[in-house]
């Protein structure tokens, strides 16, 4: 797996150094590029990422970046947190492994989403030198998270399929809107949880490729152009554009995962540094798991 | 003061993709190979009829979108129309090359996994925000022509002046000369001779 | 050139055989794209390939290469079935028409388009608008040179302006468009295999007068040459140089007193953009000596096997020295210089002078600058002087003895005043105003006297010949076959005392032709005519009776000393039209031709070459480029924009032979030649044919000589020469090589 990846980035790296010599922006290209330009049948993406980009991407980033931390803020104060004894019986739900893709990911994600937020607001940085590092780390740090991304996906796929407990955990929002603490229904992961899976592996990729693109901007991908019947500055534009949709989404559950981790349950990141979960939160959070593991005689 | 804009037009009757502007800039501004700050295009190549040619480079556009998609607010509009940016701000990440309709900005690669640098683009010979004339805004901008009172290089050396600078009235006033005077298509006496003898 | 660029801005057609100024002469392209503007005029291209002159053309026909004389007595067929020829004019002043008119009426549109592929409605469309629209002018270049018939070609074109009436019109002419700078000065100055400087020619006489004009005895220079016969025979040729040197093989007969080349001596030109490079990589390897002064390393160097004596000498260019350059309309300018030459380089001047200093003829060499003509018609070192000042001397001297076209007024001291006041002229005419009125910018030739202002239009009768008119030149007798070669009644210069044609200005004739007696010393003091009259007293008074020294006579349609009286269509040695070939065949093939045996009908009738090679082939510039490319490829920004060599292939050509955009391709010639370049897709070409330009070298049939290019000298962008598949063939009076017409056969490579 490791192999490939390898040389996806190789290629790319390649592809990159090859710009001069047969630049899809630069080159030929261009008159396709500029004809392409807000033309009638074309898809208008420029002026459409002009308009997003000029009046809307970085106020909805800094309503994300205020919005939820705040929703989680007020959701502390008024319905606080849920709090488990951390005495009763543990259970070895991530191996190493699992922890170690998991803590890449984590790193990778407390580097990126930063960054990103600099680069989207970096007028208020004053631009140069530390917007400009920023932007490098940013794009350094997608390294270690490509790498992981898939055997992430992998090892988690099976919990993350939805069923029906989802529903009613979404009925319910999970619980998190009540004090009280009675078994929701859930297996390993909850809905919510499973929602962040989704959105971090499928979400994560969109924005690993989208990134790429603006990254090393004029690389051929013969494939896509047939594919699409894009020219390669569309195609950026698109990446650009879906870059920062799927940011939002990807930023929001990030917060989401971190607040729940952190605070709205006490304790719960332990599960994730040491491998093991509490008996008592995963009857209340996740009782379908719960029952299956007491039947399987692990509790 | 109400300033006029600075404009280029290129007359695509006039041009002959010759690249005699973008060979000027590459060579007056040392632009490093790779970096085209000025491009010919010829569209429709070969064809009878539909075949024309034109130069592009960055338009200096009234509402310049590139201006309003920078992250970093790295570009400037001159009174004169003139639009600059600031390379020590501008960090590279090629927002305003998604949002040109000219594919006018240009990004040179630096470092080993070839990020992109400092974008690079037509000053219109105006240099930079840097000191006037001055060795660092040589290096990185280029000449500052306009500061010393030369039309910018490219359509100086236009063999057939079909690239044209100025303010934004005397360059229409150029065009529309040429227009009329090429409407006179219209008084051709083989067309009056059809018109009034052979009938 | 006889007109100027400026104006073809007084046009109201322009038409344009074999040539492509929007690539090759940018600049002076704006002329073209003026006259659309200003004066409506029509363009017109004639040429095989859709150029990016054709793209501003109002009509464009895609001729079939070497098919222009066809072509053009198909317009002549349309023009004299319709009456539209200039009757008046060509009745006084042109010679043979009549014949012209005999052999177009062959030419109907119908066997037009079968030749030149050009649809008979395109030519009609073609002759109408530009029969309709005069003065039209004629544009040409290599296109109509470059080829067996190429001297045919270049009479046509002319024959077809006479016709209409437009020789000697503003805004009218022939004007050819000169590759390079000062190519037209290289011309006049006779850098030729078959002429004295200023088209003397070879003859005993000339060699008198050019030994009296540079103070040397008559003997002495006839003791350089094997014996006095020599130097009256053409050269060798820049083309087929390489069919003399020791070992060469072949089978067509040398002459050259019975000894081969063993040294060459190159200054400042491109042979690897010259024909037949095989051929020119074995007359290089064999040679016992080469000498290469150049700023740029000659390729020359790079393609030849030979180790040892080869030198290559560092020549300075054009801005490290000064000098008179002449430009494509005839007039001069001065150029001066910019810096000292760089590093060890010198100017071609001092290494021909200390050429000349080793080889012992250095005071005989530059004796004609410390010279000077007087009064009575004698020559006379000035009195004391002993150095010479270049290039002012040198410019003077030039002044001094080259009469035949009029070179008398451009002296070092005019010609530097008129670049100097460069500003002081109209942009469009090049008339002088201000100061300089009543001159033309740079003195176009023929500039009579020191105080003539130029002649800005060839053969112009409207204007007094103190103004630059003319009538046509009396060089071939007064009378052939019973018709009269002078001008007839009512046809002269304006403001001339003879209203009628007179011959050239001679000691003999010019008391009964002016009407004038001159006095006894006058008589003394005249040269035997006036192109060898030191005097300038001969000169001096045809222009005060307003009348040209060289006469005033007709044009000849008819060239009874050329192979071909009036111009006729021969297929190209290698024709894709088999079926025309016995039709339309070559010359014969010719003997001593510049020293070489020539083939014609035996290359031509050899095989029926269409079957093995069904491609046509033409060869041209790129706007990036000039010449052999050596300085182009050597400018990084300049390489950047044509990297490599390549081929325009039309995809449906490309893709029957199964070769992609963008991949490389084989290019074989008849003559087992081949090269490998890029192909590019390109609708400019027919599907039958390939174009490739002539600028690159450093490769040679496949294999990468770059590694010969001395340390640090590799240009940025080498690749194949195009001339190394160029076809056999030569013009029969020129000897340029047919390189806009050959075939060709390619693949995947």
């Amino acid at each position: 797996m490791k192999k490939y990846l390898y040389m996806f980035i190789a290629t790319l790296a390649l592809a990159s150094a090859a710009f001069a010599v047969d630049s899809q922006i630069w080159g030929e290209m261009r008159i396709q590029n500029i004809l392409g330009y807000g033309q009638e049948e074309s898809l208008k993406l420029g002026p459409l990422f002009t308009m997003l980009q000029h009046h809307y991407f970085a106020w909805i980033f800094l309503g994300i970046l205020i919005g939820v931390p705040g929703a989680f803020f007020l959701h502390y104060k008024i319905i606080g947190p849920k709090v488990f004894p951390h005495s009763e019986k543990k259970y070895y739900a991530f191996n190493l492994y699992n922890r170690i893709i998991h803590q890449i990911a984590a790193i990778s994600f407390i580097v990126i989403v930063p960054t990103g937020f600099v680069i989207v607001f970096g007028d208020f940085f004053g631009g140069g030198m530390f917007v400009r590092f920023c932007k490098n780390l940013h794009g350094l740090f997608t390294v270690p998270f490509t790498i992981v991304v898939i055997p992430m996906a992998l090892m988690w796929l099976k919990e993350a399929l939805f069923n029906l407990d989802d529903v009613k955990w979404f009925m319910i929002l999970g619980g998190y809107l009540s004090k009280e603490k009675k078994p929701i229904l859930a297996g390993k992961f909850n809905a919510g949880q499973k929602m962040w899976y989704w959105v971090a592996i499928l979400g994560g990729i969109t924005m690993i490729l989208s990134g790429a693109f603006m990254f090393f901007l004029d690389f051929k991908m013969e494939m896509l152009h047939n594919l699409t019947g894009m020219s390669q500055i569309d195609m950026l534009r698109a990446a650009a554009i879906i870059h920062n949709v799927m940011g939002f989404a990807v930023v929001a559950l990030f917060i989401t995962h971190v607040y729940m981790s952190m605070f709205a349950i006490k304790g719960a990141v332990q599960s994730i540094i040491t491998g093991y979960v509490e008996e008592e939160e995963v009857k209340i959070l996740h009782s379908t798991w719960y029952k299956k593991l007491k039947n399987q005689g692990k509790f | 003061m109400e300033y006029a804009r600075m404009k280029f037009y290129c007359d695509e009757h006039r041009c002959i993709e010759c690249d005699g502007c973008s060979v000027a800039c590459a060579e007056a501004h040392e632009l490093p190979v790779g970096i085209a700050r000025r491009k010919v295009i010829t569209i429709n190549e070969g064809i009878p009829g539909k075949e024309f040619s034109t130069s592009i480079a960055c338009m200096h556009c009234t509402d310049a979108p590139c201006e309003q998609v920078c992250p970093v607010d790295c570009f400037y509009i001159r009174e004169d129309g003139i639009v600059l940016h600031d390379k020590e701000k501008c960090i590279g990440c090629g927002y305003c090359l998604y949002a040109c309709p000219f594919g006018a900005p240009q990004f040179p690669r630096e470092g080993i996994f070839g990020a992109k640098g400092a974008m690079d683009k037509c000053t219109m010979c105006a240099g930079g925000p840097l000191e006037t004339n001055s060795e660092k805004e040589r290096h990185l901008y280029g000449q500052n022509r306009i500061a010393e009172g030369k039309v910018p290089v490219c359509a100086a050396m236009c063999s057939t002046k079909a690239l044209l600078v100025g303010d934004s009235e005397s360059v229409s006033a150029i065009i529309r000369t040429r227009v009329s005077s090429r409407a006179k298509g219209a008084s051709n006496p083989l067309v009056w001779d059809k018109a009034y003898k052979n009938q | 050139m006889t007109n100027s660029l400026g104006d073809i801005q007084k046009s109201k057609a322009i038409i344009i055989f074999g040539a492509n100024p929007a690539v090759n002469h940018p600049v002076g392209f704006q002329h073209f794209l003026k006259a659309q503007e200003l004066n409506n005029s029509k363009l017109i291209v004639i040429d095989p390939r859709f150029t990016k002159t054709a793209a501003k053309a109002d009509l464009y026909a895609q001729i079939r290469p070497g098919t222009d004389i066809p072509f053009m007595y198909g317009m002549l067929n349309i023009i004299f079935k319709n009456g539209w020829e200039d009757k008046e004019y060509v009745d006084a002043r042109v010679f043979g028409m009549d014949k012209i008119r005999e052999e177009a009426a062959k030419w109907t549109p119908e066997v037009v388009a079968d030749v030149t592929g050009v649809p008979a409605d395109t030519l009609i469309q073609i002759t109408t608008l530009y029969a309709k629209n005069r003065p039209g002018t004629l544009i040409w270049a290599m296109g109509l040179t470059q080829h067996t018939i190429g001297t045919s070609n270049t009479r046509m074109a002319p024959i077809l302006q006479l016709a209409l009436g437009n020789m000697g019109r503003a805004g009218g002419g022939t004007n050819i468009l000169r590759g390079h700078d000062n190519v037209q000065g290289a011309t006049d100055m006779g850098c030729l295999a078959d002429s004295l400087p200023g088209y003397y020619g070879l003859a005993a006489g000339s060699w008198k007068y050019f030994a009296k004009s540079w103070g040397v005895d008559y003997d002495y220079l006839v003791k350089q040459f094997k014996d006095a016969s020599w130097m009256e025979k053409n050269g060798f040729s820049l083309a087929r140089w390489w069919a003399g040197v020791q070992n060469v093989k072949s089978d067509e007969k040398i002459e050259n007193a019975g000894t081969p080349l063993k040294a060459l001596l190159v200054f400042g030109n491109g042979i690897t953009s010259v024909a037949q490079q095989a051929k020119i990589k074995e007359g290089l390897d064999n040679l016992d000596m080469l000498v290469l002064a150049d700023p740029f390393v000659n390729e020359a160097a790079i393609l030849t096997d030979k180790k040892d004596n080869v030198f290559i000498l560092p020549a300075a260019t054009q801005f490290e020295t000064s000098g008179l350059v002449v430009a494509t309309n005839r007039s001069a300018q001065w150029r001066y210089k910019v810096v000292e030459p760089m590093y060890e380089s010198k100017p071609d001047q001092e290494i021909m002078f200390e050429l000349a200093k080793r080889l012992g003829f250095y005071e005989q060499y530059t004796k004609g600058m410390l010279m000077q003509e007087t009064k009575d018609g004698k020559l006379e070192t000035i009195p004391g002087k002993t150095n010479f000042t270049w290039p002012e001397d040198a410019t003077n001297e030039i002044a001094r003895i080259i009469k035949t076209i009029g070179l008398t007024g451009w002296t070092a001291e005019r010609v530097k005043k008129h670049t100097d006041n460069w500003h002081m002229f109209d942009e469009v005419s090049g008339a002088g105003i201000g100061p300089m009125k009543g001159e033309f910018y740079g003195l176009p030739w023929p500039c009579w006297t020191k105080t003539h202002g130029g002649s800005p239009n060839l053969y112009d009768t409207s204007i007094p010949v103190s103004e630059g008119g003319m009538g046509f030149r009396n060089n071939f007798g007064l009378e052939k076959d019973g018709v009269n070669l002078l001008a007839e009644k009512g046809s002269f210069p304006k403001g001339s005392k003879i209203e009628t044609g007179y011959p050239e200005i001679t000691k003999e004739n010019i008391e009964k032709v002016l009407g004038i007696t001159l006095s006894e010393e006058e008589k003394a003091a005249c040269g035997a005519n006036w192109k060898v009259d030191n005097s300038g007293i001969l000169v001096q008074k045809a222009l005060e009776a307003g009348v040209c020294p060289y006469g005033n006579a007709k044009a000849r349609a008819i060239v009874w000393n050329f192979p071909d009286h009036i111009p006729m269509h021969r297929e190209p040695l290698h024709s894709p039209r088999t079926d025309l070939v016995a039709k339309y065949p070559a010359y014969p093939d010719k003997a001593n031709h510049f020293r070489v045996m020539t083939k014609y009908i035996s290359v031509q009738s050899a095989q029926d070459y269409a079957k093995e090679f069904p491609i046509n082939m033409v060869t041209g510039r790129l706007v990036t480029m000039n010449g052999a490319g050596i300085e182009n490829r050597a400018s990084k920004y300049i390489a950047a924009l044509t990297p490599e060599m390549f081929c325009h292939i039309h995809p449906d050509l490309a893709l029957k032979h199964g070769i992609k955009n963008g991949t490389m391709m084989w290019v074989h010639s008849p003559e087992g030649t081949k090269i490998k370049v890029k192909a590019k897709y390109s609708y400019s070409v027919l599907p039958d044919m390939v174009f490739m330009p002539f600028h690159f070298a450093g490769y040679f049939q496949g294999t990468d000589r770059t590694g010969n290019f001395p340390a640090g000298t590799k240009p940025y962008a080498s690749g194949e020469s195009v001339n190394t598949v160029t076809n056999y063939g030569y013009d029969i009076i020129t000897q340029i090589p047919e390189t806009k017409g050959g075939l060709c056969r390619i693949e995947k490579a």
